[in-house]
């Protein structure tokens, strides 16, 4: 499971973390019943405090995510919920509330951002398709 | 066993009538690792000392371990894993030397760990110490702070001059063999960002003082900075703010209660928009934050009157 942990980011680490190993599942890229690294394993590999590890695994497991499993560690869910926790499409809304900020402050019309918005969704359907 | 490993009740300590700490308070808990932030001189290695019993206070109590320092320094330098800042050992002694040497210093010395510790840390046993890297010169006062397996460990400053993979490696020790002992780590620092992935507490000591104590996920969520139109300016005034800048159009101040600050807003009407900060950017508000009344001395902005 690869994490990247941005030091210095105006997001906490904690939600480096959790944003990351959700989209990790989501992606498929852990699979439902996978173990993830124990809290122990991804303190160290990360150098992250290991109540924050905890705190995010924990929180993970509230939304349905993760289960852990007494004595065996932390596993992808069997059944992943369906819907994304609100907590990341709250973000998603918030990230894309500031794209519209940088966009009028670019002098961008409501009209030249969605074109905008239209070609990265082209090139990321355009990438999906080469790298399958 | 007490709850808390340190703590600091109303501490002064001046030196040739400087107030260096001006009533300090604060407790550290059991297990937890606490880091205290503060520019130069803001008093980081004063309350280092003090908590060692090198130096005495001039008013206020300290307690360590259930301890007073002042009492009893022995025992809690006994106790207590030290590394101090920009820590020189004896240049000519070998790394084998100094930990036979440092050895019979306290009651509980473990020396397979210390071995173990010195191996880990990848520290030539036969090299003498003036050609121990700094890196290296860190972790082999981590390996001998630690070879007692003390309860608590004080680190002043211990990432001073190390490069930022040295950094990283510094953090990666700390997670690995102190806090997954459930060692009570205190250390102070200027680098915010390095103390984040480590730190369960942080507090930010100025001017003497603990100008705010939380874990980082609170700081954050708590502490934002809030942009308003200018215009609206003097319907803000009375907000307690740590720091404010106006531009041409807008105001942004930075306050320690987001939340609050946002529903008042909200019930007046008040366009606002939220910027989510980082630990740095936190920390310059705190000990270096402009108020709005300043800023209407400098600017003489008609808006904000």
């Amino acid at each position: 499971m690869l994490i990247r942990i941005e030091k210095g980011s105006s997001v906490p680490i904690s939600r480096q973390l959790a944003e990351q190993i959700a989209t990790h599942i989501a992606a498929g890229r852990i699979k439902p019943g996978e173990r993830v690294p124990s809290v122990r394993e991804l303190a160290k590999q990360l150098a992250v405090n290991q109540n924050t590890i905890l705190r995010v695994y924990e929180r993970l497991t509230a939304d349905g995510l993760l289960q852990r499993r007494q004595g065996q560690g932390t596993f992808v869910a069997d059944q992943l919920p369906r819907r994304r926790p609100a907590a990341h499409r709250d973000r998603l809304i918030e990230e894309l509330r500031q794209l519209v900020h940088q966009a009028r402050g670019l002098g961008l019309t409501d009209g030249q951002l969605h074109e905008l918005l239209d070609t990265a969704l082209g090139q990321v359907e355009a990438h999906s398709t080469a790298n399958p | 066993m007490a709850h808390n490993a340190i703590e600091i009740q109303a501490v002064s300590k001046s030196f040739r009538g400087q107030k260096v700490l001006d009533g300090l308070s604060f407790d550290v808990e059991r297990g937890k690792t606490f880091a205290l932030l503060g520019r130069n001189a803001a008093g980081k290695t004063t309350t280092i000392r003090l908590l060692l019993g090198l130096l005495g206070r001039d008013d206020g109590a300290i307690r360590v371990l259930g301890l007073d320092p002042a009492v009893s320094p022995l025992e809690v330098r006994d106790r207590v894993g030290y590394l101090a800042e920009d820590q020189t050992m004896y240049g000519w002694m070998r790394v084998a030397e100094i930990i036979r040497f440092v050895a019979p210093f306290y009651s509980t010395w473990d020396h397979d760990l210390a071995l173990k510790l010195v191996r880990q840390f990848e520290l030539p046993l036969n090299a003498k110490i003036r050609h121990l890297s700094k890196g290296q010169n860190v972790r082999l006062g981590l390996a001998l702070a630690f070879a007692h397996r003390p309860e608590l460990v004080v680190l002043d400053d211990p990432a001073l001059g190390l490069d930022p993979i040295m950094r990283r490696q510094f953090n990666r020790d700390l997670v690995e063999h102190l806090q997954s002992e459930g060692a009570t780590i205190f250390y102070s620092s200027h680098l915010l960002d390095e103390v984040e992935p480590v730190a369960d507490v942080v507090a930010i000591l100025d001017e003497g003082q603990i100008r705010c104590l939380a874990d980082t996920d609170t700081l954050r969520s708590n502490v934002k900075q809030i942009v308003i139109p200018a215009a609206a300016a003097n319907l803000v005034s009375g907000i307690d703010h740590l720091d404010a800048q106006s531009g041409r159009d807008e105001l942004a101040m930075t306050v320690e209660n987001a939340t609050a600050v946002c529903d008042y807003l909200a019930a007046e009407g008040i366009t606002f928009r939220v910027n989510d900060l980082n630990l740095d950017e936190i920390f310059a508000a705190y000990v270096d934050g402009r108020k709005i009344e300043t800023l209407n001395q400098f600017t003489n902005s008609p808006q904000l009157v």
